[in-house]
């Protein structure tokens, strides 16, 4: 009785939960219903224009340099936090959690200060050490722009990856470390056959999540570089926000919003269904 | 052997520093720079060429944003507010749908999870202008829930499926003993589950929470200009001057609301760690 009292509360739960959230679904794609109200012309329009695929090139070719920088930076902070001593690993967590403490609008305008090639300190110091002539034009420049994007995001995504890591890291028994390590396992050679299976649920999540936040990016890059230099460093969110608030093109700013919520779904229902088969969910 | 064992520890220790010290290069190098011009009279952080330490050091901007102006404690005090009730509220509703979707058998199971995990996946921008209009309709405009509620809902997609990859992993015998011991679902879940779960749902927390801290567009639109409810990121963004963002008020600010936060993380590790502990032992 108690256990199907549960299941009535667990099963009510979600529908009530989907309830509250398809009526933001809902309000949501009004917008759209407009937008094709006003006229199927603005998808084809948008589909027909070489900005979409521009952007839409470099919002995956940002996703899935990101994504990578950021798991293998992430598993790096996280695998060190393991290896310190004890009193300093207390730090070393608190250190590690620092960039994502900093909001991100408030991250990307320290980054812009930062790469300011006038009063900056990376342009300067990069004269300084004689990589430079003169301080480089970080937002200007079409490679150091995007560079400089990938740069700001890396760093705070690096730092939540970590702490993904280290949570499903503290999962792994010490023995099966320990044994493997009697048998004369290399250090690489447990990372590979131990170490990362047992951590692939939680590498799953930290993947789904990470590139669900970096398909829709948009702070960083809207603090930082606007899109610019022109359009190059434009995502899709920040193509929608400017077609939304600049160019007060509501119809092609949500059909932007729409295809990046279509891009995300079909990334996230692929890592769902990964994910599935990998925990052992009771089937 | 003792010797060699001793050697090895004080190379152990050494690593340990150096790791801690490219580390927190990577990690505080950009605010070691907000630090910096936070104690630079205002004014002179656009000086050419660039200072690495003000002539005249002062604390004035810290001055200036927590004085009668600006007042950002009352912010950090708001995103307090506003993100620890929001983290309750998800916890709560994600631990109970991560426990449905990892463990109960019923029909739209997984309709249920991808609809979860959908809603997690919709881009911000789209949804703010309709939120505002329901808030306003409910009359929560300025105040804290209408930042409380719907943060509190944009964090669960993402909670519910960490917390779930946790559950994946608790032992089905631990619970089934519980269950012939006579427990029932919820008593199952909080006596035997949380406890082995506690660090993903710690992570799923430190998550939450720190998404409703640096939440900007949301927040920005339903505070609509009051201090009284501004959170952090809003009330630093307004640290400008005829419209001009000034750094070093930016920079004083940024490092008076990164307190709180770093305090945080180190008190709650004790937290995590018995967790851990508490978890391995069961």
């Amino acid at each position: 009785m108690p256990a199907l009292l549960g299941l009535a509360l667990f099963n009510y739960y979600p529908i009530v939960q989907s309830a509250i959230y398809s009526v933001f679904d809902l309000d949501s794609t009004t917008d759209w219903l407009r937008a094709r109200f006003v006229g199927l012309a603005n998808y084809r329009t948008v589909i027909g224009s070489g900005q979409f695929y521009g952007t839409i090139g470099f919002t995956v070719g940002f996703t899935v340099a990101v994504v990578l920088l950021d798991l293998s930076l992430g598993m790096l902070l996280a695998l060190a936090s393991f290896h310190v001593t004890k009193p300093l690993r207390g730090v070393l967590r608190a250190v590690i959690i620092v960039p994502w403490a900093i909001p991100q609008v408030i991250q990307a305008a320290m980054w812009r200060w930062m790469l300011n090639s006038d009063v900056g300190p990376i342009g300067d110091l990069a004269v300084r050490l004689g990589l430079a002539a003169e301080p480089p034009l970080f937002l200007v420049d079409q490679v150091l722009a995007i560079g400089s994007v990938f740069l700001a995001y890396t760093w705070k995504g690096a730092s939540i990856t970590a702490f993904f890591l280290m949570g499903g890291l503290a999962l792994i028994p010490r023995e099966v470390i320990e044994s493997a390590k009697v048998d004369g396992a290399r250090p690489l050679r447990r990372f590979a056959s131990i170490t990362v299976p047992m951590l692939m649920p939680t590498i799953y999540v930290a993947l789904l999540y990470r590139s669900q936040d970096a398909l829709r990016v948009f702070d960083v890059i809207y603090g930082l570089t606007g899109g610019g230099p022109g359009t190059t460093t434009d995502t899709l969110s920040s193509f929608a926000y400017r077609s939304y608030f600049r160019f007060a093109q509501f119809g092609r700013g949500s059909t932007y919003a729409v295809v990046t919520f279509i891009l995300v779904a079909i990334v996230g229902v692929f890592y769902i269904r990964r994910v599935r088969k990998n925990f052992n969910f009771r089937v | 052997m003792t010797i060699k064992h001793t050697h090895r520890q004080r190379l152990h220790r050494a690593g340990s520093w150096l790791i801690l010290l490219a580390i927190a290069l990577w990690c505080l190098a950009p605010l070691a720079w907000l630090g910096i011009t936070s104690i630079k009279p205002q004014g002179t952080e656009y000086r050419i060429p660039v200072e690495y330490w003000p002539q005249r050091p002062t604390l004035e901007n810290y001055r200036t944003v927590t004085g009668e102006r600006f007042g950002v404690q009352r912010s950090i005090l708001n995103s307090f507010v506003v993100s620890s009730v929001a983290l309750l509220g998800t916890l709560l509703l994600a631990t109970l749908a991560a426990y449905a979707i990892a463990r109960l058998r019923f029909r739209f199971r997984w309709a249920t999870l991808y609809a979860l995990q959908m809603a997690g996946m919709i881009p911000p921008i789209v949804v703010i202008a309709p939120t505002f209009v329901l808030l306003r309709w409910l009359g929560l405009i300025r105040t804290y829930w209408a930042m409380i509620i719907p943060n509190m809902f944009y964090a669960v997609p993402l909670a519910s499926f960490l917390i779930a990859s946790y559950f994946a992993n608790v032992p089905y015998e631990l619970e089934d003993a519980a269950k012939i011991d006579g427990a029932g679902t919820l008593r199952t879940i909080f006596r035997v589950v949380l406890p082995v779960a506690a660090p993903g749902i710690f992570s799923a927390g430190v998550l939450a929470f720190l998404g409703s801290w640096g939440e900007f567009m949301l927040a920005n639109t339903v505070s609509v200009g009051s201090r009284n409810v501004q959170t952090v990121p809003v009330a630093i963004l307004g640290l400008s001057q005829a419209f001009e963002l000034q750094w070093s008020w930016v920079a004083a600010g940024t490092i008076l609301t990164l307190v709180p936060i770093v305090v945080g993380v180190l008190l709650f590790q004790r937290v995590v760690v018995t967790g851990l502990s508490a978890g391995a032992t069961e």
